[in-house]
């Protein structure tokens, strides 16, 4: 068994020892807690776009929620949904691997969502250069821009936190090693657990809401 | 199988200076306030040159004569700029490879124009800065209601004057929404529940640094032209404006994700870094009200962030989401700006409730009355704030039979508030008050409220409504309430917890004679502006009917009157705290608060150990006293509850490694 010293800017030497635990599970507490807060913020920012969404589809000013021929390219959107749901699903499959015991499937999954989220976010910017129609030419491409916009932003920070946390994977796993360690032992502490399971369910989120505006542009329209 | 016990994100906000700078680099190269400010002008011109690059010869722009996107590029990366100087994306970038940063803190004062990751200090910022806002935005309405002095003769042109009353509204909104949880938030929350730190201080930081951030590119506006809409900037007027508008929209967007930041921080604090003992029974009310608060900055500001995006896109791609002839509709504006902005109301409005029922005891020297309904108001206010929004469209586009209802749940939402009221009522009751200074203020804002807050429920009602709407009579409504209300709660917070924090006691004299001058001059300005209201004159119009100038020059004069009673403030600051200070006792009020339990000012560390929670605040009248906290607690595992005498164990000598696990599985998170 291995013990990685704390940080020399910790509460080393501040408290008792029942302190700095008690601090430390404030600290998994406040991730986990930060965590969900996190997804329910971009939900409240979802949430208005879907209410620009069908309050322009229902008031349809001067008939332009959506002239006839106009639609995004369904091909790129669905490939885009399709990154999506996959890389939310492998991040579930390395987390069970990875509480079985297999380290090297969550590491293979990880860099696979990260993968598929940046391909995600590639074809999400490259849609932007193969629409039919002017941004301003209706409710639904202003929309359908706006949602764009934020699905990158979504994109970026699941992308993001599944990078941070194959980083600093990576960097505890060669200081452990570098201690004469087993680099393919299970380096999980329980703050980095919650981190990795909170993002995760971040990525399901990101998959959901992406489910919900495929449907919303290109199915039904 | 290994254990990490890498610090806690920003844990190292506890680490006690140990002399002069921890940094590694000479002073000169270490990110502060200079290299924010050189970096920020950098950023607006990179940003401005890329806008060119991207939109130069498109036709709405040679149209127009202007580049929104420019501009709008020019600002937002004016503030990565600003962020990247001041140090706000080290510790992001150094994640991308795997690395945590090592905090820098130095002791001396330059610690204040730099990231800091104590709340003690991100406090003091915060209420630097407030009170920049504040003063900018009271100098503005000094020059509108100079405007105002006589009816036809006019020193400044209809476009300054509406610019300069958009941007006092703007500022004094966005100064409001982070007034209290800003400054007295960070600083008090963590010493109200025997925490030492903020759950997450990098996030704390950040939100001061964007609030900062959004000072500077509103005020771009006045040297863009302004904007034409007023604080509340509605369309199509937003998408007809100047570039000015493109600071509006970018400087409520960056201080929107400074609020989300703030809130952000705050609920998670709050939640999961009470002290042994501090069950929500115990916290104090102030806490309540900021918990509440949060929940609504968290939740409510997101809506005014894609609001913000969408006109945004308007200007610059251009989208339409606001424009009726291509498909947008304006009434979607003012469905996202109020689905935010009412909320706000409250942001503004349930600190200030905090304050007033966190201090009436203490110099009522009673118990607070019915804390549990004063805190289930404080959450019913919180709710129901999401379901009113549409009572600010009932003139424009909202269906006329959906008025009712809005109409109902804006007069439900008196009946908590009402419970804010009765507790402060039952609490003075029979009581021997005190009369000092902050408890001057606490009275001044139930009376100012109750004036707000009525004149608020006749305007729920849509027939009143409809007859007052776009008038003084609404404008002296949210005066009432928000500097009425939150602006006394807060002089009353800052008079009551200055020795708290800088160890020295405002002069009382002074303190009376701005509390006095503030009071009366504020309700001789903004009370005959009710009448000015219902004697017809509109909002934001700089003319108005002749037989209204008496009144005018009446509110004028209070007006500058109230502006001195500021400046009074400020001179009591600068003499009790530079010039003449007088040390406070360590608990000047006799207060029972568990901040007031620890030293004044507090140190680095804020307790020695940390507290067993035994008892609320408010026991003021038990004839033997009880004591709220045990400050050396022998049975600190006991209290702190069974995992953490077990994970003590496991990381006795380790200086709080935690145990862990071999499997996710086992401990998910989920406890």
């Amino acid at each position: 068994m291995t013990e990685i010293t704390p940080s020399p800017h910790s509460l080393q030497g501040m408290g008792t020892p029942e302190e700095a635990a008690y601090e430390v599970r404030a600290h998994e507490g406040a991730l986990w807690t930060g965590s969900r807060l996190l997804i329910a913020i971009y939900a409240f920012a979802c949430a208005a776009l879907a209410f620009a969404y069908f309050y322009l589809r229902s008031a349809n000013s001067d008939h332009l929620w959506r002239p006839h021929g106009v639609s995004a390219p369904a091909d790129i959107g669905s490939a885009i949904m399709a990154f999506t749901v996959a890389a939310a699903a492998i991040n579930i499959y390395g987390i069970r691997r990875l509480r079985r015991g297999g380290l090297l499937d969550w590491e293979v999954a990880g860099w696979t969502v990260l993968l598929g989220g940046l391909i995600a976010l590639g074809l999400q910017c490259w849609e932007f250069t193969r629409l039919s129609f002017f941004p301003g030419s209706s409710g639904y491409a202003s929309v359908f821009i706006g949602w764009s916009v934020i699905n990158c932003v979504l994109l970026v920070s699941g992308s993001y936190w599944t990078e941070t946390l194959l980083a600093r994977h990576l960097r505890l796993r060669r200081a452990h090693a570098d201690e004469g360690g087993d680099r393919y032992e299970v380096l999980t502490p329980r703050s980095t657990r919650i981190n990795i399971v909170s993002s995760a369910h971040f990525w399901v989120f990101i998959a959901l809401i992406g489910v919900f505006f495929w449907v919303f542009f290109y199915v039904a329209i | 199988m290994s254990v990490d016990v890498t610090p806690a994100v920003g844990v190292g906000e506890v680490q006690p200076p140990a002399s002069g700078l921890l940094s590694r680099r000479p002073a000169w190269l270490s990110q502060n306030l200079v290299t924010a400010l050189i970096l920020m002008v950098a950023g607006y011109a990179f940003g401005h040159w890329i806008g060119n690059v991207i939109s130069s010869g498109r036709v709405w722009v040679t149209t127009a004569a202007e580049n929104d996107a420019a501009i709008v590029l020019g600002l937002l990366f004016g503030v990565v700029g600003w962020l990247l100087g001041i140090g706000a994306l080290n510790y992001p970038l150094a994640k991308l490879i795997g690395r945590d940063t090592v905090p820098q803190e130095r002791t001396d004062w330059t610690k204040y124009f730099r990231f800091s990751l104590t709340h003690k200090v991100v406090g003091k910022q915060y209420l630097i800065m407030v009170l920049l806002f504040f003063f900018t935005g009271g100098l503005l309405a000094m020059a509108i209601r100079t405007e105002l002095l006589t009816p036809t003769t006019h020193i400044i042109g209809p476009g300054t004057y509406i610019s300069i009353v958009g941007e006092h509204g703007t500022i004094m909104m966005m100064m409001a929404s982070s007034l209290v949880v800003g400054p007295l938030g960070n600083y008090l929350i963590p010493l109200m529940i025997g925490s030492r730190r903020m759950a997450f201080p990098r996030i704390e930081a950040a939100s001061f640094w964007l609030f900062t951030a959004g000072y500077f590119v509103i005020l771009t506006a006045l040297p863009l032209g302004g904007f034409p809409t007023g604080w509340t900037g509605y369309a199509p007027l937003q998408n007809q404006a100047g570039v000015g508008m493109d600071s509006y929209l970018v400087g409520f967007l960056v201080i929107s994700l400074g609020m989300i930041l703030a809130g952000f921080n705050q609920i998670a604090t709050i939640i999961n870094y009470r002290a042994p003992g501090l069950t929500w029974g115990r916290m104090s009310i102030f806490v309540w009200s900021v918990l509440i608060t949060s929940v609504l900055l968290a939740t409510a500001s997101p809506t005014l962030t894609i609001a913000c995006v969408a006109g945004l896109l308007d200007r610059t791609v251009p989208t339409a989401f606001f424009l009726n002839v291509h498909g947008g509709s304006s009434y979607l504006w003012q469905n996202l700006f109020w689905f935010f902005g009412h909320p706000e109301v409250y942001i503004m409005a349930l600190p200030g409730f905090g304050i007033v029922a966190e201090l009436l005891p203490v110099f009522c020297r009673k118990p607070l009355f019915a804390y549990r309904v004063g805190a289930a108001g404080l959450v019913g206010v919180g709710l129901l704030s999401y379901f009113v929004w549409q009572h600010h469209l009932f003139q424009s586009g909202i269906n006329p039979d959906m008025r009712p209802l809005f109409m109902l749940t804006t007069e439900l939402i008196s009946i908590p508030t009402g419970f804010v009221f009765l507790i402060g009522l039952g609490t003075i009751y029979k009581s021997k008050m005190r009369f000092e200074v902050p408890m001057l203020f606490c009275l001044a804002f139930y009376f100012n409220f109750l004036i707000g807050g009525i004149t608020g429920v006749f305007l729920s009602d849509v027939p009143v409504n409809v007859t007052l709407h776009g008038g003084f009579f609404v404008l002296s409504h949210f005066h009432y309430t928000i500097l009425g209300g939150l602006v006394f709660a807060f002089f009353g917070g800052v008079y009551y917890w200055t020795p708290k924090v800088l160890g020295k006691t405002l002069n009382k004299r002074l303190g009376q004679i701005h509390f006095w001058m503030m009071f009366v001059f504020f309700n001789l300005t903004f009370f005959p502006l009710f009448l000015v209201g219902l004697f017809d004159q509109p909002r934001r119009v700089f003319e108005y009917a002749v037989r209204l100038q008496t009144l005018n020059d009446f509110a004028s004069v209070s007006a500058y009157l109230l502006g001195a009673s500021f400046v009074v403030f400020v001179v009591n600051f600068v003499w009790s705290i530079w010039i003449d200070p007088k040390t406070a006792p360590a608990n000047p009020w006799d207060s029972n608060g568990l901040e007031w339990q620890t030293e004044s000012p507090p140190p680095w560390y804020n307790f020695e150990r940390i507290p067993v929670v035994l008892a609320d605040p408010y026991h003021y009248s038990e004839p033997v006293p009880v004591p709220v906290a045990d400050l050396a607690p022998d049975n600190f595992a006991e209290a702190a509850g069974n995992g953490v005498a077990a994970a003590a164990m496991a990381g006795a000598g380790t200086g709080g490694a935690s145990s862990g696990g071999s499997s996710a599985g086992t401990q998910d998170g989920s406890d």
